[in-house]
This record gives structure tokens, C-alpha cells and sequence, in this order.
């Protein structure tokens, strides 16, 4: 039998050592070094604090976002999000690439609702470079963008349901995006990441497959959606755990620049189409749903108000679409004037905006890109103290952040 | 008492009295165990009992811990299944755990970007891959067989995506879906991608597309099932793809 060093811990043999201060002291090694005065303040444990780690790989922070929650007992005191898990250089690769193929690196921005977030540089491109689109390119543009946001609060629907503990919505709110998607598939060729909208226009005029199919769906579309917020609406597990969970008042709203339902959740109107209105919604008829409560169940429920308005939008559009081209004659290589351009639209998540400067050339000399999840997700650090951590999650899918959209 | 196994007082084998298991007495002013504290084993007999006799005469003097045993290799014929699974024969029985593997492929659920909706729509009820036997999204990388890269993988996500991956008991299998995946796809040219995962993991399938239909998710996953019965793609010395250079 060979001899061994054998160190036991020095509290097995000294009684006056404290279990709890050698475990404190572990924990206070594993925090790293605080570089800022809020890393430093969020490091500092009060008595019985810890912090707990949550991804980047974690079934409910919708991506890959870590968060690192600071707990007493099961209360969050604070909560610090950790970004740069999804960067993938987009502004970067813009500036590098044709004023055409810009659009598709922006493309995977918001993969739920990919259509948004090529209108926004599509739209500025068109201001740099004084672009005429038809009108029926317009009203494409304005169906299919509806479509898309019907299959985002879709989603939004299920995954909320999923975080508070519920399976079988998801399961039926992906049978109607799938739905959607493959209607858009017949239009744009691609199922997730359309890459449809081009400077000009849009890449193809909508067939019979599409006109086929979403008149179909639109004709059982009110009931679908009934059926389908019947079994959450009035769920009462759902309502009175989300009733006045996370409140967001309009001020800190507006102070935080939200945007999209998240703000109009919070009793302030404001939609970019009404706000700033850009292609054809000034001729369409729809209301801007609006709810006073900020809470969770408010977003939840504003969103199925969109849904409705959506619908309302797609029927005129399908009725007032006039015939025509649908594409501007724009040549494969454009060099626009030298100059700024901003355009934002309204997406499901919020304002999408892109900032796009040209310095004459064929490619953009710098391309800033606004997303609404990194807005939203800010607002985590303000809603979530308080709150249990199984809420934490709760009023994270409320706001609905994208992660894709947030790191770019 | 379970089993025959013979009183210790009388046990050679157990390299431990009755008298040995009571001298736990330290010496008086010391404060640390220098003699580790051997209790012998009074209810029952280990199959192996290299394992549990520390210093047991003739059978291996050297191992006094488990860890040692480990170590030295006696036990590896005990998982010569998973260990060195081309090195033999396999059997009927092990035919029969190679179909149930591949008839219960559990996934994990890890997206990272845009493939991830697809994948939760190949698992919803559109396209169900529940049919296939390719059921349960795991959460945790201890219950998980097949690690469904869905997405692009940035620098910063490799890490914890490789960590993952080590996390996973063996067998275990990996499908990179998507083009970002595959090869780098649109972002290929971008600062902070890792371009193609098969740079930092072994990968078995390979599914194109960007994104891929849920279709191609699940043909790539019947091909994986193919791989499993085949018994091709699990041995524990596989390298990471052709893309490494040499010394990384």
C-alpha cells in the first residue's frame, strides 16, 4: 500500500470554520472581475445572495441569450443579460457586399419574421438611389408583410404559452404558421428566409398557387383564430398568472424607446404605419388596438388584436390590388448619390429601421441597422426584479426578443 | 446480509481485519488523517473484487482506488462495446441495441438561429418526426444522443457548444443542419463565424439548405438512423473533419 498525501478540508478538523464561509468564499472566487461600477455593483452579494447562470443553451431564453440571475431565495434581485452569442457581423458584411446583395445579409436578422427586415433596407435603398415602386409591388409587399406578421404572433403565441408551461399551444400555432409559410413558399420560393423584396420592387408577382391558398385559409381563418385564443384566452391558469406580471407604464415606455405592442401595451398609440406612414397603409382601413394595463397578459392579448387588424388588411388588399408591373426598371449594378437615408417599418416586434450612408459607389459605405428585440431586451433588468425566476422567463417572452436580431 | 461472501475476519482478500476497520483512532495533536480509514465490507461480495479490495493480493497490487482501476485498463473489457466498437465481434444482442438506438434517437435541444424554427416545426404537428421514432427534445445533454446543430455557430457560441457536445454520454452522433453549419453558408465571409462546425466537432450528417425543408431534417435524420445500425460513425478515436489543420 503506497503512501498518500491525503489533505482534508480544514473544516473537518477545526470546528470554528463555518461551512457556509467556505462555500460563500467559492462562490466569490468564481465571480470574475468587475470592469464597470454597474459589474461591480451587480457582483456585490448582499446576505444570502447567489447568482445562477442561465444558458447560452437553455430551452426557454428563446436563442442563445445568458442571463445571469442574482436570487435570494427563489426572488430575483437582479438580473444581467449576456449578449454576442448570435454576432454574425451583418453591419459588417454589408458594407462589403452590392447594394442588391445587402438585402440578403439582413435577411436572417429576425428569422420569424424575415419579410421586415428586408423592407427596411429595401425602402432606404430606394430613397438613396430615387426609385419609383409600382404600386402593385406595393401592395405585395403590404400582403405578404401581414401574412408574416400573423405567422410571428402565431409563434409568439405558442412559445408564451410554452414558457408558462403549456404544450399544446404550440403545437397548434405552428399547424397555422405552417400554414402561412408554405403560402409564402409558393410566392417567394423559400419557406423561412424569403429574400423577396428587391430595390424596386419585389422578386415575382403572386400565382395561382398563393391566390389558391390563402383564400382558403382566409375563409376559415376567423375561426381558426377564435378556436385557437379560446384555449388560452380564457384559461384561467394562463390569465391569472400573467395579469400583472411585469408592468411596463407608458413613461418608462417611451423613455426606453419601445416600440411595436410593447408600447402600444402600455396605453401609448403609436404604430410607425400611422405614425410615419410609408407604402400603401395610408389607404387601408385599420384600427391601431391599444391596452392600458402593461402587464404580460396586455401584450399577450394586444398582439391577438393585431392579428384581427392583420386579417382586415389583407382583404383590402386583396380587393383594392390594382394590375401592373411589379418590379422598376433598376439596373443590376446602382451607384446612388452620395447621401443618408433612414426608413423604418413596422414589424411585429417593433420599429425596423435601417441607416444606410452612400458615398457614390456600388456598395454602402455604412449600414446601421435598428432591431426592436434589443430595445425589448433591455427592458428585462427593469421588469423582472421582484419576480420569481420561473416568471423571469414569463416576462422575457412577453416582450418577445429575437435573438438573431439582437446580437446581428 | 446479500450473498455468500465469507465473514472478513477471516477474508485475506479484503486486506482488512475486523481489527483493521476499527483503528480509526488519530493520533492525539495531529489534525489532519494521515492513514486512510478502511471499513471492510461485511454485507456483501463485488463481482470484481479489484474494485472494492484496496491492496487485495493477486490481483493487482498497485490499484487502491477506484480511480487507479480505471486507469489501468482491467476494465475495459466491460464497455469493450462502446470502447472499441469495430475492435469486436458484435453479437445478436448488440444487433438488437443498435436497432432500439436507432428507432429512439433523442435529439437535443440546442438552436442557435434561424434552422431552430425548423427544427421545432420537423418536431410539431405539420411534420412530426415523432413517426421515425426521433422523439423527445432533451433540454439536458445527459439524456441527449444526437446533437442537432441548428444554426450558425459563432466564436463566441463554440465553446459551450463543444462543452455541450463533451457533456453527452456516449453514443452520441451529430447533424449539422443547415448551410452556416455545413460550410459557413452566407456567413462565410463574415469575422465572427466558425465556418463549418466540423472545424471543432466530428460530424455525422450533413443537412444543406438555407434553411433546410423539414423534409431534409428528416431524411438527414433517417440517413443517421442507417449510420447507427450500420454501426458506422461512434467510435470514441474519431477526429474532427478534414478542414483541421494539422496541430490544432
Amino acid at each position: 500500500m503506497t503512501e498518500r498525501a491525503h489533505r482534508p478540508h480544514p473544516s473537518l478538523d477545526d470546528p470554528s470554520i463555518a461551512i457556509e464561509d467556505v462555500l460563500r468564499e467559492s462562490i466569490v472566487d468564481a465571480v470574475p472581475v468587475a470592469r464597470t461600477e454597474r459589474e461591480a455593483e451587480f457582483y456585490t452579494l448582499g446576505d444570502g445572495e447567489m447568482l445562477l447562470n442561465m444558458g447560452p443553451q437553455h430551452p426557454s431564453t428563446h436563442g442563445v441569450l445568458r442571463v445571469v440571475l442574482k436570487l435570494d431565495g427563489e426572488r430575483v434581485v437582479d438580473i444581467d443579460p449576456v449578449l454576442g452569442y448570435l454576432h454574425r457581423g451583418v453591419e459588417k458584411l454589408c458594407e462589403n457586399a452590392d447594394w442588391h446583395q445587402a438585402i440578403c445579409y439582413t435577411d436572417p436578422l429576425e428569422y420569424v419574421a424575415s419579410l421586415f427586415c428586408e423592407w427596411a433596407p429595401v425602402m432606404a435603398f430606394e430613397k438613396l438611389a430615387d426609385v419609383e415602386v409600382p404600386r402593385r409591388a406595393e401592395y405585395i409587399r403590404v400582403l405578404t408583410g401581414e401574412l408574416n406578421r400573423i405567422a410571428s404572433h402565431a409563434l409568439f403565441m405558442g412559445w408564451f404559452a410554452l414558457d408558462l408551461g403549456g404544450l399544446t399551444p404550440i403545437l397548434w400555432s405552428f399547424i397555422e404558421r405552417d400554414e402561412m409559410m408554405d403560402m409564402l413558399a409558393a410566392v417567394t420560393g423559400q419557406k423561412l428566409l424569403f429574400n423577396y423584396f428587391r430595390i424596386g420592387g419585389v422578386n415575382g408577382d403572386i400565382n395561382h398557387e398563393f391566390m389558391s391558398r390563402l383564400g382558403d385559409w382566409m375563409s376559415r381563418a376567423g375561426a381558426q383564430i377564435e378556436a385557437n385564443q379560446g384555449l388560452l384566452n380564457e384559461n384561467e391558469i394562463l390569465v391569472r398568472r400573467a395579469r400583472g406580471m411585469g408592468v411596463l407604464d407608458g413613461e418608462t415606455a417611451m423613455r426606453m424607446a419601445v416600440t411595436g405592442p410593447n408600447i402600444r401595451a402600455s396605453g401609448v398609440p403609436f404604430d410607425i404605419r400611422r405614425a410615419h406612414p410609408y407604402s400603401v397603409y395610408p389607404e387601408l382601413e385599420f384600427d391601431i388596438p391599444t391596452r392600458q394595463e402593461g402587464d404580460s397578459l396586455a401584450r399577450y392579448l394586444l398582439r391577438a388584436d393585431e392579428v384581427k387588424q392583420s386579417l382586415r388588411i389583407i382583404d383590402q388588399c386583396l380587393h383594392q390590388m390594382p394590375d401592373g408591373p411589379v418590379m422598376a426598371s433598376v439596373p443590376r449594378l446602382i451607384r446612388p448619390r452620395p447621401g443618408r437615408a433612414w426608413a423604418a417599418v413596422e414589424g411585429p416586434r417593433g420599429m425596423y429601421g435601417t441607416y444606410a450612408i452612400s458615398d457614390g459607389t456600388d456598395q454602402p459605405f455604412r449600414m446601421r441597422i435598428h432591431d426592436p428585440s434589443f430595445v425589448h431586451l433591455q427592458l428585462v433588468s427593469l421588469l423582472t426584479p421582484g419576480n420569481l425566476i420561473a416568471d423571469t422567463m414569463a416576462i422575457m417572452a412577453s416582450l418577445d426578443p429575437v435573438m438573431g436580431g439582437v446580437d446581428k | 446480509m446479500t450473498g455468500p461472501g465469507p465473514h472478513p475476519a477471516e477474508d485475506p482478500a479484503t486486506g482488512a481485519t475486523q481489527e483493521g476497520a476499527g483503528s480509526v483512532a488519530v493520533p492525539a495533536g495531529t489534525t489532519a488523517v494521515d492513514v486512510p480509514i478502511v471499513v471492510a465490507n461485511q454485507l456483501w461480495t463485488p463481482a470484481n473484487p479489484a474494485a472494492y479490495a484496496p491492496g487485495a493480493k493477486g490481483i493487482n497490487e498497485d490499484i487502491e482506488h477506484l480511480r487507479d482501476l480505471e486507469a489501468s485498463g482491467i476494465l475495459q473489457r466491460d464497455n469493450g462495446r462502446w470502447a472499441a466498437a469495430l475492435e469486436v465481434v458484435p453479437t445478436t444482442a448488440d444487433y438488437i441495441l443498435d436497432l432500439i438506438r436507432a428507432n429512439s434517437l433523442w435529439p437535443l435541444l440546442s438552436g442557435l438561429a434561424c434552422c431552430a424554427i425548423e427544427m421545432m416545426s420537423t418536431a410539431t404537428s405539420r411534420n412530426d418526426m415523432d413517426r421515425w421514432g426521433m422523439f423527445p427534445f432533451r433540454a439536458s445533454p445527459r439524456q441527449a444522443d444526437v446533437l442537432i446543430v441548428a444554426g450558425t455557430l459563432t466564436t463566441k457560441m463554440a465553446e459551450p457548444l463543444v462543452r455541450l457536445w463533451e457533456e453527452m454520454p456516449e453514443p452520441k452522433w451529430c447533424l449539422a443542419m443547415g448551410d452556416c453549419t455545413c460550410s459557413g453558408g452566407r456567413y462565410k465571409r463574415s469575422y465572427s463565424t466558425v465556418q463549418g462546425i466540423d472545424r471543432v466537432l466530428p460530424v455525422d450528417v450533413y443537412v444543406p439548405g438555407c434553411p433546410p425543408r423539414p423534409e431534409g431534417l428528416i431524411y438527414g435524420m433517417m440517413k443517421l438512423q442507417k449510420i447507427v445500425v450500420d454501426r458506422r460513425g461512434h467510435w470514441p478515436q474519431r477526429r474532427t473533419g478534414p478542414t483541421v489543420p494539422e496541430g490544432v
